[in-house]
This record gives C-alpha cells, structure tokens and sequence, in this order.
C-alpha cells in the first residue's frame, strides 16, 4: 500500500515537472499567461469600477468604498485566471477525441490522474511568479488587503482547482460522443467568471440570488478568497465555500467516473 | 482589375457554399454554439443590469442606451464570427501542422484564402438572437428615429474590418512564432476593452482604444450613430482607419511570411 | 514572367548552390535548465540542403532518393516556393519558385503525401468545383477532366463520399486527382504511395506512368518505396545530408554501386538503395 503510493507520488510528480518544463519552453506565451493577461484584466475592470463610480451618487456601494473595489477587480483578475481551465482542458478533449488516449489507456496511470498532476504543477509555479504582481501592486497603490488572509485564500482556491479539473474531465468524456466538443469550453468559462465573481463581487446581486450564487461551490474560485482577502468576506463563509466544493466534488467524481466507464465501453478505437 | 473583382467574389461564394454543405454535417453544432452565445449574452447583460441597480449612469449612457449599445456588440460579433473567426483561430493550427503550405502553392492571395476560406454558418443562429435583442433594446429607447439605422450599413463593415485587421495581426505571428496559444487568449483581452463604450473611459485610455489599439471603434462608434447626437468626426473616422488597417495586414502577412520555415513533413 | 518560352526550353528546373540552413533551440534536460532557457538560449544550426546543383530535363521523372533528414522534403519545397533557400538560386520554368508569381503556381502542383488539400467534411467535387475557380478553370472541362482520371483510377463511385470517409487509399486517389486537375507542368510528388495497400500502391504507379507518357510533365517524385522509384523513374537524384550524391539513370547506379562494393551476384535496385542508405547511416 505505502509502495504503491510512493509510486503513485512519484509518478505525478513527474507529470508536474513535465508540465512546468514543456511551459516553460515558450518564453512569450508564458510570460503573457503568467503577468500580461491578468495586468490587462486588472486595468479593465478597474476602469469599469471608476466609471461606475463616477455615475453613481454615493462613496459607497453596498457598504464599500471605491478603494475596495478597486482592490476586488485587482486580486479577482489573479485569481480567475488561476481559477480557469483552458489548455488543459482543450488538450484533455482533443485528446480523448483525437483518439490519441490510446497511449495513456494501455499505460499504468489514468487519464484523470495525468493531467490533474500536469495541470495542478502548472497552476502552482504559475501562481508563485504571477502572485507577485498583486502583492506589489496593492502594497504601492495601498489597497485595502490583508496580507496574513492571502494564504487560507489561496488554498480555497487550489481546493477548487480539483473541482475545475473534476469539470474539464467530464468534458472531455462527452468527446467520446460528440464532435467539436471544444467550442463548450469557453462558454464553459465565461459561465464560470460570473458564478465565480469575476467580473463584479457577487453580493451585489439581490436576493435570494446573492445566497444562492455565494453558497454555490464556484464562489470559492474568486469571490471567496479574494472577498476574505480585502476584507468583504469573513471566515465562516470560507469555511461554507470549503464545505461546498467537498460536497460537489464527491458527487462530480462520481459523476465523472460513470461517465468515463460509459465513454469508454463505446469507445472505438479510432486511429492510434 | 475588374475580372480579378468577379474572380474573388466567385470564389468567395463557392468557399461559402462549400461552408454550408460542411457545416450541414454537424446539425447538433448549430444548437451548441447557440447555447454557448446565450451564455455570453446573458454574462454581459447581467453585469450591466447588476452595476445599473447602483448607479445611473456608466459612461455616458444610461440602463436603455447601454442595451442598445449591447446589442450592436451582439451583431457585430455575430458577423465577425461568421465570416472570420474560424480561419483566423486555425492559422496556429495550420502553420503547426504544415497544412499552410498547401495553401501557400496556389494562385490566388494566400491572405485572402487564409481569412475567409471557410464560413462559420451554424452561428446564424446567434445573429438572429443578437438582432432581436437588439430591436427589443431599440424600443426601449424614447423617441428613437429608426433612419439613423442606415449608418449601421457603411459602420457595421468597418467595424468588421477593424476587428479582422487586429485579430489578423495577432494570429499571424503564429507564422513567426509557432506557437501563440497565449497570444490568442491576449487577443481576448484587447477586444474586450472594446465591448465597453468608450465613453467610460478616462481621456488617454479612451484616445488609445479609438486610435493606437481601435478596439473602441468596433461597438461605440456605431453606438454613438444610434444613440448620441452626430457628431461627424467620430461617425466618419472608421472610414478612414479601415482601409489603412487592412492594407497594414497586407504588408505585415508579406512580412511574416519570410519567416515562414513550413513545419518538416 | 517567364523569361524564355517554355517549349524551347530544355532544363526545366536548374539551381546553381542551393542552400537552406535552420536554426533550431537546442533544448536542455530537466528543470533547472528549462528555468536558465528563460533568458540563455543556445542554438544549433542544421545544414539542410548544401550547395545543390541540378539541372532536370522536361518530360522526365526524376525520383529523389535518401535517408530521412536528407534534404528531399526540403529541396522539394524550395522548388515549389514554399521556401526561401539562405542562399543559391533556383528557377524552375524560368521563374523564381519563392516569389510565388501566380503564373508559375498555375502551372505547378505539389502532393504532400501526408496531407489533405481537400476539405474534410465536403465530397471530392464539391473540393474540385473549389479548386476550379481557384485555378480558373472551365467548369465543364474539369468535370470532364475528373472524369476522366477518376476513371483511370477506378475510384468514380466515391467521388460523391465525403472525404472523411474515404479510406486511406481511396483519399490519396482523390488527391492525386485533385493534384492534376489544372494539368500543371511540373508535379511535386512527396512520398504519394505512403501509408497504402500493395494493391493501392500499385495502381497509382500503374496510373503516374500512364498519365505521364500521354500528359508529359516533369516529376520529381520521393518515395521511400524503392518499387515507386524502380519502375517510374527516368532519373535518379540521390541526396545525402544535404548534398546530392548521384545524378543519373537507375540502371547505371544499380551497375555501377554493384561493381563498386565488389559483389558478383546480380542485386536489384532495392538492395543496392538499401545498402548505400545503410552505408550514410553508418557515416553520420
């Protein structure tokens, strides 16, 4: 049982490694993943937020001042894009309809398991470089943030990660099925910025969507940890959102998991 | 020059039937893509009806205009995806798998077939719903005279133009690069600063996005047509960026193409 | 434009020092290395074709043969304008192949063996009513033309399939014909027969030699399937590491190569191929 772990461990861990290497071999498009895009998305929505300000009456919206949502469209870009599945995904799906899983059915490792590993090695090495944009920024610009909160906020988030690649997985099992199966995933996505908080803090929403949205597992993602970071969300509704992706992760592996079996079992071996 | 006209619009129409009888196959497709774009709809309306239940104005417009300005997006969107998206998205695929040269060895401009070999016709299904968005936001407007939708003729092709023309120079370098994914997604991100009105922006930024990166001309110009009084410096400009975009994507697809090194077979 | 009639003409294909030099990134192993690959590159230039001087007479097939990495593919795209040589000059029917002049791609057309240039989701005449107004051509005249090769190569009953779902076979006569439909002057052939059934093979050599004793077209033509070169080709074009080893006739290489590794036994064409490709390897 502790060999077959060590293994196991082993085994995924070189699938992370093998994901930070091939990335890493294309200077740009990592560079422009790690810092470009979410430089751009911050100064969007920041512009967005001042001109709603602007037009708006009052200091405050919904209790807070412009600075916090200032600090919210900052922190909510980086953590969006962590919280977002997009190559992985596409590469899982062609994979699985190309046919080309042949290579890593006949193995001793699953599908879901290699790329978990490859695509969780990514996030994490991305992450570290790319964090340093916000910290920077909030400290110059004097944000409202609390630093101490960031690490909590970050495990929310890598937590939901799992429930994001649970999702890409039973994508990918529709492939099996159906063509051109890729044009789901970014609608897929742009479903999720709005579920996640993305593009505006989700307790601007009247009730009972409000409950509803920030109860839903796919707050974790931005709104809670970068809510608890700047000071909008307290620990309790950390603690929901963890209970929350737990729930929909048992049942989404299940899910997934029957979804593969069927997948499988009328899988044709199309070209190898 | 007139026979070499009637040549490429022949060809255009051929490429577009052949697109249709492709795009035939996949029937299930013609309701997916729908249901992907009344995601994205909803996304933008939604953040719009949210922010507007705590002010009154973004911009310069209020709830109804901004609706209106929406659905223009919706259209031009639409259009785009229909006529363009599809080539351009599979130039990094093309030039990745060598299947550019192919396209390289035949008499006809190569950019030409590149942009607009195939049609992506399954998204008419979204133009209609764009178009009744829109109508349904036009008749939330008080005293709104439909003659101003006759701007829509000359604007709308030009916003398709400028729209090409800065995709165009992204996905190009995928014949410089090899290989761009990110750079697509970046794209995304610049066009987004264009499904905001231009109006909303601060002074600089607003100058850059109709001028440096004319993002910005893609939707507010036409929006301003509908909505604001005319002001002819703003209606007239796209007249003159279009054709100097387009000529700019000429001279960089020559360009890029020296690089071309056609993957090893 | 050309720069003398073509039917004057007796070398339809000349170059003078052909070269074409890549540079790759030569990439270092784990992780340590990839992060220093961030800001330290190093790069290794590979030679692919090496000041080469040819001359091809019109009328002729020529099979072009060597290891792979040898310099084909890459002589073979430079002369049908795909690609720009570092250095050296090429004309092939008087004109600059990588200029690309409209004139000359009407009158020269490249089978990539391994690629589809017909779309995959619409039949074969839909793809040749396609390739008809790309080439300018008679509408009537091509169906004629279809026609007729479809027939010589006994696949008219699936003209009207779709592409995608086409056997392998069925797909590269389809392309052949698509290949020939502005009956273009000079033909490129990469490796048409690669990945087909003896049967298939066969009836596309049968159908090549037959189209060009009546059509006349220059061909160069690269296969690994020594049976493709043996029974098609007027000439032989042996490249190795960029460089061309041998120009001349098949049965001169075969007697020749024969006497110079001194075996007596009479070895066909095949055995000697193999043997000099083995004797390259070794060298490398």
């Amino acid at each position: 049982m502790k060999k077959s772990f060590a293994v196991f461990l082993k085994r995924n861990l070189a699938f992370a490694n093998l994901a930070i290497v091939t990335n890493l071999e294309y200077r740009l498009n990592y560079f422009i993943d790690a810092f470009v895009q979410p430089i751009l998305t911050t100064g969007i929505e920041v512009l967005l937020w001042i001109a709603v300000f602007k037009g708006a009456q009052s200091e405050t919206i919904a209790g807070f001042a412009k600075d916090s949502y200032l600090s919210y469209a900052l922190w909510s870009a980086f953590f969006a894009r962590i919280a977002t599945s997009w190559m992985y995904e596409a590469r899982m799906i062609e994979e699985v309809s190309s046919g080309s899983i042949n290579s890593i059915i006949v193995r001793p490792m699953t599908f879901y398991e290699y790329y978990l590993s490859q695509f969780m090695g990514y996030k994490i090495i991305t992450t570290l470089l790319s964090l340093t944009v916000p910290l920077v920024a909030a400290w110059y610009f004097d944000l409202p943030t609390i630093y101490s909160r960031i690490p909590l906020a970050l495990l929310l988030c890598f937590y939901f990660l799992i429930l994001v690649h649970t999702i890409s997985f039973i994508i990918s099992t529709f492939a099996f099925h159906y063509t051109k199966i890729s044009s789901i995933t970014a609608a897929k996505n742009l479903l999720f910025w709005i579920l996640m908080g993305e593009l505006f803090p989700l307790d601007l929403l009247p009730e009972p969507y409000k409950t509803i949205f920030i109860t839903a597992p796919f707050a974790s993602g931005t709104f809670v940890p970068v809510g608890y970071i700047i000071g909008r969300v307290e620990i309790d509704t950390v603690y929901t959102g963890f209970i929350s992706v737990t729930i929909s992760l048992i049942v989404l592996n299940l899910l997934g998991a029957y979804l593969w079996r069927k997948g499988l079992d009328s899988y044709v071996g199309t070209g190898a | 020059m007139i026979k070499n006209l009637k040549k490429y619009f022949s060809l255009y129409g051929a490429m577009f039937k052949a697109s249709v009888i492709a795009d035939l196959e996949y029937r299930a497709n013609f309701f997916t893509r729908i249901a992907t774009d009344i995601l994205w709809y909803i996304a933008q309306i939604m953040t719009f009806e949210v922010l507007y239940q705590h002010t009154e104005r973004i911009g310069d417009w209020d709830k109804y205009q901004m609706r209106v300005f929406l659905g223009l997006l919706f259209i031009i969107d639409a259009l785009y995806m229909i006529v363009i998206h599809e080539n351009l998205e599979n130039i990094t695929e093309k030039v990745r798998k060598g299947d550019l040269d192919l396209l390289l060895a035949k008499p006809v401009n190569s950019q030409f077939m590149l942009t607009l070999q195939k049609a992506n016709t399954a998204i008419f299904g979204n133009l209609i719903l764009a178009l009744s968005w829109f109508f349904y936001a036009l008749t939330g407007l008080p005293d709104f005279n439909y003659e101003r939708l006759l701007w829509m003729l000359i604007l709308i092709p030009c916003s398709l133009a400028v729209i090409y023309s800065i995709r165009f120079m992204f996905s190009a370098t995928a014949v410089i690069f090899t290989r761009s994914e990110n750079l697509q997604f970046l794209w995304w991100q610049i066009y987004k600063l264009g499904m905001r009105p231009d109006s909303m922006y601060t002074p600089y930024i607003k100058f850059a996005v109709l001028t440096v990166l004319p993002v910005g001309v893609i939707v507010s110009v036409p929006a301003r047509a509908l909505l604001n009084p005319p002001e002819l410096s703003y209606l007239l400009w796209p007249l003159v960026l279009a054709p100097i975009l387009i000529y700019g994507t000429h001279r960089f697809w020559n360009y890029a193409l020296k690089f071309y090194s056609s993957a090893s077979s | 434009m050309a720069l003398y009639s073509v039917k004057t003409m007796k070398y339809v294909i000349e170059t003078q020092d052909l070269t074409r030099v890549y540079k790759s990134y030569q990439k270092p192993e784990g992780l340590k290395n990839s992060i220093k690959g961030i800001w330290e590159r190093k790069y290794d230039t590979k030679v692919a074709l090496d000041k080469t001087t040819i001359k091809i007479e019109s009328g002729k097939i020529i099979g072009l043969v060597g290891a792979n990495g040898a310099g084909k593919t890459t002589l073979l795209k430079i002369l049908s304008g795909l690609v720009v040589p570092s250095s050296g000059s090429a004309t092939v029917l008087g004109y600059k192949p990588w200029e690309r002049n409209n004139e000359y791609l009407r009158q020269m057309s490249i089978l990539l063996g391994q690629k589809n240039q017909l779309w995959w989701d619409i039949s074969p005449v839909d793809s040749y009513a396609l390739l008809a107004r790309i080439y300018d051509l008679n509408v009537a005249k091509t169906r004629q033309r279809v026609d007729e090769l479809a027939t010589m190569l006994d696949c008219k009953h699936v003209l009207n399939t779709q592409l995608r779902r086409l056997s392998l076979g069925e797909r590269m006569k389809m392309e052949i014909i698509g290949a020939l439909l502005h009956e273009p002057r000079i033909l490129f052939l990469d490796e048409p027969t690669i990945g087909l059934d003896i049967v298939a093979q066969e009836n596309i050599r049968n159908f090549l030699s037959n189209y060009v004793k009546e059509k006349g077209p220059t061909v160069i033509l690269t296969s690994h399937y020594m049976d493709d070169i043996a029974t098609l080709a007027d000439s032989l074009l042996l490249i190795s590491k960029g460089n061309i080893v041998y120009q001349g006739t098949v049965d001169e290489f075969t007697n020749n190569t024969n006497s110079e590794l001194a075996h007596d036994e009479k070895v066909d064409f095949e055995e000697v191929i193999r043997r000099f490709l083995e004797t390259e390897s070794r060298v490398r």
